[in-house]
């Protein structure tokens, strides 16, 4: 029997764990940042209403305090948003780090529950191969159907799909730029010129828009800040204001170009995975590579249809066959027999035996087989017919 | 680390015994062993002595990690509802005593002054000017924490595999057969509904309705099993299918023989089993008669030797082999093939991304090359060629260098037979006999036969 190997069946797992858990980061920093913030202004406003408060009109002390009123209340909502969130990413951990440890309960590759669980673990890929790709409702089908609530990232996904369809449709960077704002320290960790690239398409739009004055006022308010880093391209930007959008001089027609919505949509893509610790590939890509491969054999790309297995995933010639045919075969040091006919493992329990025509199968398929025709067995590839006792067993070491 | 590595590949490489000592170093490499470990094995293979598996302590390791991050969540869970409360609280009660205001209260003074009290009991007491939310920074700190526990549990990352520009490519060229695959799958999960909806929005071409129908027939049938024990549908299918499938109809004529006895109808049980047992007289003789001995326990099952026959899982038994068959006889694949490679995939990728780190270093894909580097342990299971592997030579056998089989049953490749024929000893005239190199019959090459796997 088979083990399950906990080390191994966790390797494509920490994104599992690590989503959530960014989430979490992402959202202690932010409401810690913002309490700070908010509170040293409320304190600050307090304080002044209170040393001032016999100078103040009636009325304009009222309306300090209706200020304050109305951003405590604000302050507050936001706090128990964040409140709710944040129990729920905690209890989506949790529920996560259970899922795992389920594993060592598994003695076996057989036992039924690790086939279950197998089951969910592909459910989860396909969920995440779904969302990647904006099918948002299979997904959320999916995820109903196998009860996959605190196993998918849906709220994370519908924020990507989201300023994506801002980026490329609406041409608009205002989410990509919000979402900036909100992970700067993040992105500025990893160096990321994301920001950069959505000032720059700003930019460069209202230059399209010939608003040249309003253009530089622009790079002088957010592009500056850039120039450490940036400095070139500043350079460039700025040229590109002596250039009409119909220019064909290539640098500024690339500049000018709408492709680079798509462009921008792709880096941001890259630099959100990047920060929530996903794999920039689907998972489900990652297994089908490495899977297919391991079980691509030579007989899997044979021409000849009688060396097909039809349970053999790389034998599927229209879907996962297509897939498999520029991935590497598997390697093998070790001899591996399958039974033509039961399919089952020819080994020293059911050792594989020679007809006299060369062809072997396993000897329980010989004995059901002479059992039915009265000794005699049937070459399944050639259709000549032999005694049992006419086969010799094989040793395989 | 690696470069200790590469010290034992040259070793292995010097000892000339090259496969099968790479992929002692690399398995080894794989589970993460210590160099002093790997080198043992190496050692010892080298000699000839049997190698002991890779040490299995790591995988107890890793779900005392796993508890370890369960409790952290619970303790996570307990420290971020007492900070949001300590900082709710006072700012509910700041805004208590700034509606007093409002509504015109008459010690306004007083108001404020408890009100900035309040808040500032959220920023600690360091007062006004260098803010600061002591409960929530404390969180924060938490759960970086925690997440210092997450990234120690898992010490080998997938980037290796992940942004080579062929898995781009892959992506780009079979996003659509992905999709058809994923269809299927659907279909052969008998999720029918979640099939349709999901070739409608990735807009995916969805094969014929042929196809699609059987399975749904099939579910149906292995429902009527599983939930409410009645096999005649299935019984009827078997029996159409001319005898390939005798060992179901069997089983399914046993599992209703079985529900007459314990509903305690032992004459109807009796004429069905004279009705539908001949028939498998002469092939289950044995099976059968132990099957009539049942009416001598019929008023005590749970304690009779045929307890076990009784057993819950039968019918969800009955259900999967009714199923099996079915895919069998239309020639399609018994288990998703989806969920088969998915699973293969799970079991491959650490052994790849190993690998994959390697090659790296020497700007190499792992998916750009013809064969794997290393072999992937899968599970019977999902074996389903033959794979012969020369156990002199160690080469995968192919059509120019056939496995061969001595006359006392020992295979060998072919290349390795003219090998041992030529003989190894210089200036000895080969005789064209040989030992076998598994057994002291002696051989020679004429003596060799072809064998097809």
């Amino acid at each position: 029997m088979d083990k399950v190997n906990m080390e191994h069946m966790l390797a494509i797992e920490e994104p599992f764990l690590k989503v959530p858990l960014e989430q979490l980061k992402r959202s202690a920093r932010q409401i810690q940042k913002l309490v700070e913030r908010e509170m040293a202004a409320v304190s600050s406003e307090l304080s002044e209403a209170l040393k001032n408060q016999y100078r103040l009109a009636p009325e304009e002390l009222q309306k300090t305090v209706d200020g304050l009123i109305e951003r405590l209340q604000v302050l507050k909502r936001k706090l128990e948003d964040a409140n709710q969130e944040e129990a729920q990413l905690i209890q989506r951990s949790k529920r996560r780090a259970i899922e795992l440890q389920e594993l060592k309960g598994f003695e076996t590759t057989a036992h039924p529950l690790f086939q279950q669980w197998c089951r969910r673990r592909l459910d989860r890929v396909l969920v995440d191969y779904m969302l990647r790709n904006g099918n948002m409702r299979t997904a959320q089908m999916l995820v109903e159907e196998s009860q996959l609530e605190h196993f998918a990232d849906t709220s994370l996904f519908s924020l990507v799909m989201a300023i994506e369809a801002e980026l490329k449709e609406s041409h608009s960077c205002r989410g990509a730029l919000e979402w900036c704002a909100e992970n700067r320290s993040a992105l500025r960790k990893i160096q990321s010129s994301l920001e950069f690239e959505l000032r720059l398409q700003e930019f460069i739009e209202m230059a399209r828009a010939h608003n040249r004055a309003g253009a530089i006022a622009y790079a002088k308010k957010h592009m500056v800040s850039w120039s450490d880093t940036q400095l070139p391209r500043i350079e460039r930007a700025m040229t590109l204001l002596a250039f009409p959008p119909t220019t064909l001089c290539p640098p500024y027609r690339a500049m000018f170009d709408q492709a680079r919505w798509q462009t921008l949509s792709d880096s941001f893509r890259t630099v959100i995975f990047q920060l929530y610790n996903l794999p920039a590939q689907p998972l489900l890509h990652l297994l089908l590579q490495t899977g297919l491969s391991a079980l691509k054999t030579p007989a899997c790309v044979s021409e000849e249809p009688s060396e097909h297995n039809r349970n053999c995933p790389v034998c599927q010639t229209e879907t996962l066959g297509k897939l498999a045919r520029d991935l590497p075969l598997s390697h093998h040091v070790n001899s591996n027999l399958v039974c033509r006919i039961t399919g089952e493992k020819m080994d020293e329990d059911n050792p594989p035996m020679r007809l006299p025509n060369g062809y072997v199968y396993s000897q329980s398929a010989l004995s059901d087989m002479a059992a039915k025709l009265d000794g005699k067995i049937k070459c399944q590839r050639t259709g000549q017919v032999f005694k049992l006792s006419e086969a010799t067993k094989l040793f395989i070491s | 680390m690696q470069r200790n590595y590469q010290h034992e590949l040259e070793l292995a490489r010097v000892a000339g015994r090259l496969s099968r000592t790479e992929n002692v170093v690399m398995l080894g490499l794989i589970s993460g062993e210590s160099t002093t470990r790997v080198r043992q094995r190496l050692f010892r293979h080298l000699a000839g002595l049997p190698t002991a598996p890779a040490d299995s302590s790591s995988s107890t390791a890793n779900t005392l990690q796993m508890e370890s991050l369960i409790r952290d969540c619970d303790k996570l869970a307990k420290h971020q509802a007492s900070a949001f409360n300590k900082t709710l609280a006072p700012i509910e009660q700041a805004l208590e005593q700034l509606q007093k205001i409002k509504q015109g209260s008459p010690s306004s003074q007083a108001s404020l002054r408890q009100a900035l009290s309040h808040v500032q009991k959220i920023n600690g007491d360091s007062g006004g000017s260098s803010a600061s939310a002591p409960a929530l920074r404390e969180l924060a700190t938490n759960v970086s924490k925690y997440g210092k526990h997450v990234e120690k549990t898992f010490k080998h990352p997938l980037d290796s595999l992940g942004d080579g520009s062929s898995a781009q490519f892959f992506a780009q060229k079979h996003g659509e057969h992905v999709g058809r695959a994923l269809i299927e799958h659907f279909v052969h999960s008998g999720q029918f509904g979640l099939a349709a909806a999901y070739a409608e929005e990735s807009r995916v071409s969805k094969p014929g309705g042929e196809h699609e129908t059987r399975f749904r027939e099939m579910f149906a049938v292995a429902r009527e099993i599983e939930e409410q024990r009645q096999v005649e549908r299935a019984v009827e299918w078997a029996e159409r299918q001319g005898g390939a499938c005798e060992a179901l109809e069997f089983e399914l004529r046993r599992l209703r023989f079985l529900q007459l006895v314990e509903q305690a109808e032992p004459t109807r049980a009796l004429e069905y089993a004279r009705a539908w047992f001949p028939k498998f007289a002469s092939s289950r003789m044995a099976e059968i008669e132990h099957l009539m001995g049942i009416f001598i326990y019929a008023r005590r099952l749970g304690s009779s030797p045929y307890a076990a026959l009784f057993d819950e899982s039968r019918w969800r038994q009955g259900a999967e082999h009714y199923v099996a068959c079915v895919c069998r006889q239309a020639g399609v694949p018994g288990a998703s093939p989806v969920r088969v490679a998915v699973d293969a995939g799970a079991t491959a990728i650490p052994v790849v991304c190993k690998v994959a780190g390697l090659m790296r270093d020497r700007r190499v894909e792992w998916s750009q090359q013809n064969e794997l580097a290393v072999e992937v342990p899968l599970p019977a299971d999902m074996r389903f060629h033959s794979v012969f592997a020369c156990p002199v030579s160690k080469e995968q056998a192919t059509e120019e260098n056939p496995p061969m089989a001595l006359p006392c049953g020992h295979v060998v490749c072919r290349a390795s037979l003219e090998k041992l024929a030529r003989g190894v000893r210089p200036g000895v005239v080969a005789s064209g006999r040989f030992k076998c190199p598994y057994c002291p019959v002696m051989a020679s090459l004429a003596d060799a036969r072809a064998v097809h796997f």
